[in-house]
């Protein structure tokens, strides 16, 4: 017996149908009320039972609910947490997405992998141009102090390189351990509203523009420290040079923190 | 498991928190019927707030919430 037809035998002698463009209302003729209950598009049906009598909840309850979650082992969700389910679904991570999380399973620690694998469902909606307002809050919502950070990073691809090339940049000092590596990764994720991160796609004079016009902005609004990141020796020279062009000014301190090879660098200005 | 396509609305949330012998206690949370003192909990053992809660799932009626994390562990099974 079909939902539908359930619903018709549990109010049976009390409603009437009535069809309109697949969308089928059950009329209470004794209350003269309708949207009691509702089937739409013929796919789907929403339930509203708060105009139900306790005995028709109560029927409710047992031929439908629990058949559908007990017996059947579906879902009995709120409407938008169905869509949003099947949003979630649609964008999960597949293919390169799965090698890169099994690139950094291991390596990062286990909340920074939970909002890495939910920002790749995040990037692959909002490359579908779904709305993606509500799954980035909810990692906003998680994790306060890295999550958006996190989300942004993975959408400008920098799980696929920036962070792999890092890894590979401290795997070779002597004193590697993976927590170092993950103490870095959540230092630079939650650094990135202050962070400039320096690499070979742009010139020496574009992230000089770059790095002057965010310091002028986190100065305006009440910031008080850029850093600057650079990995590979050409990039960290690139770092360094920036940091002379400020080192005859007095409201500025800058601190340099660097690995023995200066293959990876962190430049602190504070002011 | 599936998503049955079969939902409900926000405004039938607590008439059907009364059909699962739950309700609400003070800050909102939900609560077992006939101990208000005892919140529900998720199977990670999460308290649910009621403008949290997704819905049910097998598994002596599992609570879901509606957090991305939880409907992700949901979309991970669903056939």
């Amino acid at each position: 017996m079909s939902v539908f037809e359930k619903l018709r035998t549990i109010f049976e002698g009390k409603f009437g149908d009535i069809f309109a463009n697949n969308t089928i209302k059950l009329f209470d003729f004794s209350k003269n009320v309708s949207h009691v209950l509702e089937l739409k598009d013929g796919q789907k049906l929403g339930l509203d039972v708060s105009k139900a009598t306790p005995d028709e909840k109560k029927q409710i309850k047992e031929e439908i609910i629990d058949v559908i979650v007990q017996s059947q082992d579906e879902s009995f969700f709120l409407n938008k947490s169905e869509e949003k389910t099947k949003q979630i679904k649609r964008n999960l991570p597949i293919n390169s997405d799965e090698d890169l999380l099994k690139f950094y399973k291991d390596k990062l620690n286990p909340e920074m992998f939970r909002a890495l694998e939910t920002s790749i469902v995040v990037r692959n909606s909002w490359k579908k141009g779904e709305d993606i307002t509500e799954l980035k809050r909810d990692i906003s919502w998680k994790y306060p102090s890295f999550g958006n950070n996190i989300c942004n990073l993975v959408t400008r691809n920098y799980f696929e390189e920036y962070f792999k090339e890092l890894y590979e940049e401290m795997l070779e000092q002597e004193d590697f351990s993976i927590i170092s590596y993950q103490e870095e990764v959540e230092r630079i994720v939650e650094s990135l509203p202050y962070m400039v991160f320096i690499n070979r796609h742009k010139s020496y004079e574009e992230f000089s523009g770059e790095v002057k016009f965010k310091m002028d902005r986190l100065r305006k609004y009440g910031t008080e420290k850029l850093k600057i990141h650079a990995l590979g020796k050409d990039n960290v020279d690139k770092a360094l040079k920036i940091a002379t062009e400020y080192r005859d000014d007095h409201g500025i301190t800058i601190e340099r923190k660097s690995n023995p090879s200066r293959t990876i660098i962190t430049i602190i200005f504070r002011f | 498991m599936k998503l049955s396509g079969i939902t409900f609305k926000e405004e039938s949330k607590i008439d059907l928190l009364e059909l699962f012998e739950k309700t609400l206690d003070d800050d909102g949370y939900i609560v077992e019927i006939d101990n208000v003192n005892q919140r529900v909990l998720t199977p990670k053992g999460e308290e649910i707030h009621i403008s949290e809660w997704a819905g049910v799932i097998k598994g002596s009626e599992t609570f879901v919430k509606s957090d991305a994390f939880s409907l992700m562990e949901i979309a991970k099974k669903i056939e």
